[in-house]
């Protein structure tokens, strides 16, 4: 902690007054043990109590990962680009697969791609609870903190009924997914999610209508729509902001093209409409989730891919739980890719901490920069 | 869905006429994602063009990549549009090459702030050098590593 | 070093507090003994055990499975343990996960802050040798490098109850351990 001393001039109480020259201001170093600030390190400028400037330190998850992925072979990859979002690995896996099967050419058969979109969907919903409940312990709500991640395990046991891990299933592979629905999984999944969002009607009424949550969160930690564009943020950050981008509408991959859902936005841009947007997606996801069982094709889950990545460039890119998760894949012909470039939808919204911090008191600061869903191992990577 | 390359012909076209001599290239790799290679000193001008004209005003990343046996790196920024819904999942790959032993760019942080993480991250991974970045310090490795750049192709595992 | 004796002193209230310092340190050691017999022992590490309360620092993924153990479903306040915000108050680190460089030297700053009696349960095969990231260029591969480490809970992340059952390993520790290890 260290204070700087300016020549004093007046100074109002509360007042943010950030081109004052005389201002005092009290730089904070806050985490990364701190109950506000996960596996990073905020270094926040004070005024009072009025945050002035915040930048975040992150490099404490930092792995090497694209190191990694350069000298292993991809399949040997899959477990370790899940492990950035150990909570939403599904997505991050289908971003891998997506990349190499467009330079491979192969496309998975359309049982495969439904059972992706299943997962996907069931993993958001999990994300968004973790996210949630976590959200609850920034609030210092110890419901909001239980209620969520009791929910949670409902997925999660579906989860490991379809792919025999928790959280982290590596269940993607280049031509399709690894095994097929186990007996009895839609009627269980369809019972889960009807109970579920009985539940989020409950979470509307217990906590987003409690003062507790809306004096801390309406017009606290506002992000413009511009400044959402211009600092490249993406997800519910993004449609937090107003901007409808979804990768599921806007590029529809696997079977979002043939489903039926909405994008949900919000105008406002502050830690509410964030929250909300949240909520509003898991109750889609829900809804999606019975939607893809009762489409489900039938046919093989798997075609035959090479482990081989071919000459040439791809993109592949989906929507994740915390926005656009993207992979560059060089390849070269060998089995494993010449570069993978990994950009995640938290390393993308670390831009939007400092903007969104601004202004916020610092009581405020974990929920408010919470609501961005930046999981900072998904940002170091 | 459509399967045409209608709206990634007319990019290029339009690139190409406002740039004849300084796109080196500019091809459609496949639908909805466009390659265009500039020359390092005109990155700017074709940035600007891009974002004020063609609307794509969303950085989705920057990567840098290690071509050791040409002896360059290429530096790779990944736009996208958020204005237009239209062009929403096209994807512009704008790539610059510098050579490896004098790794000089242009900062692209004045075009779009949101390139700033980025663009530190391959100064640190792969000692590249921006020019008018506002903060050229590390961002992920500061206390983590100090040897050579790790992302570089001559940096090995000590097991590998 | 130099086979020389110290010089005595002549001064006698030097001399006495020299005689005074060596009965009080016997002294100690009396209570320290007594402290340490059977009964008292049993009380105070029974208390040790129950109130194990791990700092408020996670290091990578595993601390989702953590999470998922301080939830509804597993919640490891059963076993007394209770994540809380004070250094100085806690005597658990639960290393979910790799340890970067960076996040090394804080962990051991942690460490060294905290009371004694302190614990450390490494959790995940990353915390133990490196696992899915070993010998990576920016993490430790294990914690056993500058912590000593009280339990390992292997697994790739570890189940909660897995997790629960490093926990009830400590616990069992504890419960046969002296009241003042270092004496
Ligand atoms: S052991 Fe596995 S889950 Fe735990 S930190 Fe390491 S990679 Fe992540």
């Amino acid at each position: 902690m260290t204070t700087t001393d300016k020549p004093t001039q007046e100074n109002t109480l509360g007042s943010p007054s950030p081109d004052e020259p005389g201002a005092q201001t009290l730089t904070l170093s806050v985490g990364p043990q701190h109950s506000g600030s996960g596996h990073m390190r905020l270094i926040v400028e004070l005024d009072g109590d009025i945050i002035l400037n915040a930048q975040p330190d992150p490099g404490y998850v930092h792995r090497g990962i694209e190191k990694i992925i350069e000298l292993r072979n991809i399949i040997r990859s899959i477990p370790v680009i899940e492990r950035p979002s150990i909570i939403d690995a599904s997505n991050l896996n289908h971003a891998w697969v997506r990349a190499i099967e467009e330079l491979q050419g192969v496309e998975p058969p359309a049982r495969g791609q439904y059972l992706r979109c299943l997962l996907n969907e069931m993993n958001r919903i999990m994300s968004h609870l973790y996210w949630l409940s976590i959200y609850g312990v920034f609030l210092g709500h110890t419901t909001m903190f239980m209620w969520p991640l009791g929910d949670r395990e409902l997925f999660i046991d579906l989860a490991e009924s379809l792919t025999g891990a928790r959280i982290t299933y590596s269940y993607l592979v280049p031509g399709g997914v690894r095994r097929d629905l186990p007996q009895g999984f839609a009627e269980e999944a369809i019972k889960r999610t009807e109970y579920f969002e009985k539940r989020l009607d409950e979470y509307e009424n217990i906590f987003f209508k409690n003062p507790l949550f809306t004096s801390r969160a309406k017009g606290v930690g506002v992000l413009s729509r511009q400044k959402a564009i211009e600092l490249g943020t993406t997800g519910p950050t993004l449609r937090g902001s107003g901007v409808d981008a979804d990768l599921r509408k806007d590029e529809p991959y696997a079977a979002y093209g043939e489903l039926d859902f909405k994008v949900h936005t919000r105008p406002d841009g502050d830690s509410y409409s964030r929250v909300m947007v949240h909520v509003d997606e898991m109750r889609e996801s829900s809804q999606l989730i019975r939607q893809i069982l009762k489409k489900l094709p039938s046919g093989p889950v798997r075609r035959k891919a090479p482990i081989v990545v071919p000459r040439g460039e791809a993109y592949g890119r989906v929507e994740s739980a915390r926005g656009e998760c993207s992979f560059y894949m060089i390849g070269e012909g060998g089995d494993k890719p010449y570069r993978a470039r990994y950009i995640t939808g938290s390393y993308r919204n670390m831009a939007a901490i400092s903007a969104v911090l601004e202004g916020v008191r610092l009581a405020d600061m974990p929920t408010s920069w919470w609501s961005i869903d930046y999981w900072p191992v998904e940002a170091d990577r | 869905m459509n399967l045409s390359h209608e709206r990634e012909d007319y990019l290029i076209k339009i690139l190409k006429e406002n740039f004849p001599n300084d796109i080196k290239d500019a091809t459609a790799i496949r639908r909805s994602r466009i390659n265009v290679t500039v020359a390092p000193e005109k990155i700017v001008d074709v940035a600007l063009f891009l974002r004020d004209k063609l609307a794509f005003d969303h950085p989705t990343g920057v990567s840098a990549v290690d071509y050791n046996r040409e002896s360059r790196f290429e530096i790779v920024y990944h736009l996208s549009s958020a204005t237009n819904p239209d062009q929403r999942d096209i994807l512009i790959n704008l790539k610059e090459s510098v050579p490896r032993n004098s790794p000089k760019a242009t900062s692209l942080v004045k075009i779009w702030p949101g390139v700033e993480n980025f663009e530190r991250e391959s100064i640190e991974m792969f000692g590249l050098q921006f020019e008018g970045h506002p903060r050229p310090e590390k961002l992920f490795l500061n206390d983590n590593w100090d040897g050579p750049p790790p992302m570089r192709k001559e940096v090995r595992f000590p097991t590998d | 070093m130099s086979a020389q004796k110290p010089v005595q002193s002549d001064d006698p209230i030097e001399l006495l507090a020299d005689s005074l310092n060596v009965w009080v340190g016997k002294l100690s050691d009396i209570v320290h003994k007594v402290i340490d017999t059977e009964p008292i022992r049993n009380v105070i590490n029974w208390a040790r055990m129950y109130s194990l309360w791990p700092v408020n620092i996670t290091t990578a993924c595993c601390s989702a499975e953590f999470g998922a153990a301080s939830g509804a479903r597993h919640d490891l306040e059963r076993f007394g343990v209770l994540p809380y915000g004070s250094l100085r108050q806690s005597d658990l680190i639960v290393i979910e996960g790799t340890i970067t460089k960076k996040m090394a030297k804080r962990l051991r700053m942690i460490y060294d802050q905290m009371a004694i009696p302190r614990y450390v349960i490494a959790m995940g095969d990353c915390a133990i040798s490196g696992g899915l990231f070993h010998d990576s260029y920016s993490i430790v591969n294990g914690a056993h490098e500058f912590l000593p480490v009280d339990v390992y809970v292997p697994g790739c992340p570890p189940r909660p109850e897995a997790l629960e059952h490093g926990i009830i390993m400590l616990q069992e520790k504890i419960r046969s351990s002296k009241v003042y290890p270092q004496s």
